[in-house]
């Protein structure tokens, strides 16, 4: 039978990306389909403060002509009311049709997918980390290079968390921290050996952020706009890969295309979706579903017909703020707006590792916080305009094998609930516990009623609904992400790995799919000839 | 539906006419020339020179809503041949009429105009038409005698109270064209339909709604006896008054008071308020609101807010609220510190409660996503910088705030709090 092309991609995003390369590479004939959705409202572009201060029409970014942010005003991250990134989450769940219940299901139609608007949050998966996955550790290595390499990530420097984040011998130098930052860090390091004896680690975050200029991407000039779109490129995107991969030939590229349904059909795969003005199909020798876990999971659930629901993991999450007295009274600067440093702690009687960052709060609008203030607005807004520069916010995650999520479908339609495990609140409590502690230490107040739990999936870390696993059964992968039971369908997106770690997991997600294309490509290859 | 009105190009009638247009009627207005200003079919008909009239085919109904302004007695007379002449040729092609008559018309009225009004409505009952009588119409344009009043209102800084004071029963312009529009669609029994507010209000206090709610200036009042004015008018003539419209005073000092509630309720009209009716829009929504969001975003950002950002409270409101303007209380909107006794709304009805939550929260969105926002909220521009300023900055929020509790406690049980959505009758 003949084939329109050998593999067809469904999204854009990370993962999508990281498998087209290989497959390329190879000289494979490949289509990738994504929802097509890109930015309506461009980027603010220059330094965050001098547009606060000057730029008239700075609303149109911040809240967005049509209130976005009002409208939104109940959503559970500030990311869901920026108007620039609203096409980042618009109609997913719609066109995909999932129906979440009890939990937050986010997924993305946009044009490279989720990392539009990520935390850009990096790190390699230790040995430990990568034991559920049915393949030794070393065989992401090769990957995780290719891809960090290709994405340019930074924040190599020798600190406590370079074996933990494990990259810095592909990342260019680290973003310079702000002053309340770097304070905190100062400190650390005086007090290092008490810290790390009570299983806390600190040290910069490993980000996806360039520091030194690539590929017509600029590196970071701490602009401080991250939170709104990065204009300079400094932050990667896959929309950066996307655009990489339209140089191959071989690679054809459909927008707008958003998939109904992945069948076998003899011998190949058929993809059938929408453009927009009516049903299509494409047939091909392998689909590689990379549509964000749950638009993924439900497809695969479609094709196979022996299982109509799986688990998924997704992390437990809190945030709160860290109030640094010795930074009194300081100026707003200029400042790098995602995670500038990263630390680890054990909870649980050193049962579970947990992974959090320190942001700055220049970038995040103060409406946020003001919400939470037990004073009346015009005090609370006295109050945070001169306590808010010498504050940080911090956010901590857990292994996601502490949420319990199930996907079922129905009518084609996906059902998705999930809620934390019963221990969650406890270990929470003893994590928030552990860091008011250590930040005593830093000479920094974790501040009173501050420390939040967010809701089930707020995270936005959904995985290992397929897990892949040496022998699957239904509802699993095998080690190179085919759906059991489907042969020549692949899951290559989070819904395929083997288990999700605390620490930030893109990167994991890119270098599997990077895996599993190197080794389609090889297949594919040897079965033409 | 099919309608000839006369009077197309009056106060009343152009209302009427868009109104009827935009309702998907077939309208053909009738008058001495051809409109302009209006795409819309004409027929030739002038109260000054009646002659016999030809309709259209195919009518369903005759408005007449014509009069006759000049001061000249002579002409006010023909007024009545030319109705007659205009019911004739409705009566031959069996159209029902509607006369748009007046408060003032009665056999024995002290004005021509009143009398004639009487005549043309006796001939309007004989052939089984609908009589409508409204009361002190205003609002919308500054035309007929509306225009006339709005004007003396902007022109006399000093404007008089007669004594013993009249008593108008006002209708917005719309309500009215509502009204008549009502009566064709209901077609209810022939009579005479007394259209206005059912409760009368001095004279005095509607030029005091025009000087607040159109031209927005205070206005001083000096009291007038009206046997003063009756006294001029009869050293001056009957000519001589006529021709400075002093003799409209005598209609306005004689007028019968008008049972309207029965005829409201029938054609399903409720009369929008004075104060509501007299701004440029016929609602006052929009200004409650904007006094609403510039004390919200006064309170919130301790100064006045730039027009730009209260414009965008009242969009916002507007498009993503089912209410409007919320009932703040007024020492509230003058005052606007004093919103802090208000948030928490422990004394608010509990639907409401939220509402103003999220209003206060909206203005803090507003308020800071803009160049004077962000040099409050994140201390930026010319402010003086530095610890000890924050210090005091926090020390006073912390006050006012205790000062806020203090008096939610002490204060709002004594005083009336949040009633409700302001302008619910719209």
């Amino acid at each position: 039978m003949n084939q329109d092309f050998d593999v067809v991609l469904v999204g854009s995003g990370p993962a999508g990306v990281s498998a087209a390369f290989p497959l390329l590479e190879a000289g494979l004939r490949v289509l990738m389909v994504d929802g097509g959705k890109t930015p309506p409202v461009p980027a603010p572009s220059g330094q965050f403060l001098d547009l606060r201060l000057r730029q008239r029409d700075q609303f149109d970014w911040i809240v967005g002509s049509d209130f976005h942010a009002l409208r939104h005003d109940g959503a559970i991250s500030p990311k869901f009311r920026t108007p620039t990134q609203a096409y980042v989450f618009e109609d997913y769940a719609r066109a995909n049709r999932i129906e979440a219940e009890s939990f937050i299901a986010v997924g993305s139609l946009a044009r490279g997918g989720l990392s539009n608007a990520w935390g850009c949050g990096v790190a390699k998966l230790s040995a430990d980390e990568l034991s559920d996955f049915p393949f030794p550790h070393q065989a992401l290595d090769a990957s995780y290079e290719a891809v960090a390499l290709r994405i340019g990530v930074s924040g190599a420097v020798q600190d406590d968390l370079s074996s933990e984040l494990g990259l810095d011998q592909y990342a260019q130098p680290p973003v310079a921290l702000d002053p309340l930052q770097s304070s905190l860090l100062a400190r650390y390091e005086m007090h290092r050996q008490a810290s790390v004896a009570a299983g806390f680690r600190m040290g910069r975050a490993r980000s996806a952020v360039l520091t030194q200029a690539k590929d017509g991407r600029q590196a970071c000039d701490l602009s401080g706009s991250c939170m709104w779109g990065c204009s300079r490129r400094s932050l990667y995107s896959a929309t950066e890969d996307l655009l990489l991969l339209q140089r191959y030939a071989n690679f054809s590229y459909f927008p707008g295309f958003v998939v109904d349904r992945v069948l076998r059909d003899s011998e190949c795969m058929v993809v059938q979706g929408d453009d927009g003005t009516g049903k299509q199909s494409w047939r091909a020798r392998r689909v590689l579903l990379a549509a964000g876990t749950i638009a993924s999971t439900r497809l695969a659930l479609m094709a196979t017909d022996n299982i109509s629901s799986v688990g998924m993991q997704s992390c437990p999450t809190a945030a709160f703020m860290v109030w640094v007295p010795r930074v009194w009274g300081r100026s707003r600067s200029p400042a790098f707006g995602l995670g500038q440093l990263a630390y680890t702690l054990y909870v649980g009687d050193g049962r579970h590792k947990g992974y959090g960052a320190l942001f700055d709060t220049t970038g995040i609008p103060m409406a946020e916080f003001s919400k939470f203030m037990p004073l009346g607005k015009r005090f609370g807004v006295d109050v945070l305009s001169s306590l808010l520069s010498s504050c940080a916010v911090g956010n901590l995650f857990l292994p996601g094998r502490l949420t319990k999520a199930t996907l079922s479908l129905r009518n084609d339609s996906l059902h998705v609930t999930g809620q934390y495990d019963d221990e969650v609140p406890n270990l929470i409590a003893d994590a928030a516990k552990q860091l008011r502690s250590e930040f005593r230490r830093l000479g920094a107040w974790v501040l009173p009623r501050s420390f939040t739990i967010g809701r089930p999936g707020s995270d936005i870390h959904y995985a290992a609904s397929f897990p892949m696993r040496h022998r699957p059964e239904p509802g699993q992968t095998d080690p190179w992400g085919e759906v059991c039971g489907v042969q020549g369908l692949h899951i290559v997106d989070g819904a395929s790995l083997s288990n999700l770690p605390a620490k930030p997991h893109t990167l994991t997600i890119m270098a599997n799919a990077d895996r599993i294309g190197r080794r389609l490509a090889a297949d594919l290859v040897a079965e033409r000839a | 539906m099919k309608l000839l009105i006369t009077g197309a190009t009056g106060y009343i009638g152009r209302r009427l006419v868009a109104a009827a247009v935009k309702r998907g009627y077939q309208v053909v207005v009738s008058g001495r020339k051809r409109p302009s200003d209006m795409d819309i079919e004409w027929v030739h008909f002038d109260l000054a020179n009646p002659q016999a009239v030809e309709l259209p085919d195919g009518l369903d109904a005759v408005l007449h809503l014509a009069v006759v302004t000049s001061s000249s007695a002579e002409l006010e007379d023909r007024e009545v041949v030319a109705g007659q002449s205009l019911l004739d040729a409705t009566a031959r092609a069996g159209v029902p009429v509607l006369f748009v008559s007046s408060q003032t018309a009665r056999s024995d009225a002290p004005t021509a105009y009143g009398r004639n009004k009487w005549k043309i409505e006796q001939s309007v009952l004989a052939q089984s038409g609908w009589v409508v009588r409204p009361g002190q119409v205003y609002g919308g344009s500054e035309a007929g005698l509306f225009g006339v009043l709005v004007n003396v209102v902007r022109r006399l800084p000093i404007l008089p109270a007669f004594v013993p004071a009249p008593r108008v029963q006002p209708v917005h312009v719309d309500d009215l064209v509502l009204a008549l529009l009502s009566c064709l669609e209901r077609r209810p029994q022939s009579g005479i339909f007394q259209i206005a507010e059912p409760d009368p209000i001095t004279f005095t206090t509607f030029l005091s709604a025009i000087a607040h709610g159109r031209i927005r200036r205070k206005r001083g009042f000096v009291p007038v006896p009206v046997v003063l004015v009756k006294a001029a008018i009869a050293v001056l003539g009957a000519e001589r008054s006529r021709r400075i419209g002093l003799d409209r005073l005598l209609s306005l000092f004689a007028l019968p008071s008008m049972q309207t509630a029965a005829d409201l309720d029938r054609l399903g009209i409720t009369p929008r308020p004075l104060a509501s009716g007299m701004t440029y829009s016929g609602s006052a929504r929009r200004r409650w609101l904007i006094e609403e969001g510039r004390a919200m975003l006064t309170y919130i950002l301790r100064e006045e807010p730039t027009g730009e950002l209260i414009r965008r409270y009242v969009r916002v409101v507007e498009s993503l609220r089912t209410v409007g303007a919320l009932d703040l209380p007024s020492w509230a909107l003058r005052c606007p510190s004093l919103l802090a006794l208000l948030e928490g709304g422990a004394s608010l009805q509990d639907d409401l409660r939220e509402e103003l939550a999220w209003r206060f929260n909206a203005a803090v969105t507003l308020a800071e996503s803009n160049p004077q926002g962000a040099r409050r909220f994140l201390w930026l521009g010319e402010r003086r910088q530095g610890g000890l300023v924050k210090a005091l900055y926090v020390c006073r929020a912390i006050a006012s705030e205790v000062l806020a509790r203090v008096g939610k406690l002490l204060v709002i049980p004594m005083i009336v709090g949040l009633k409700g959505k302001r302008g619910e009758r719209e």
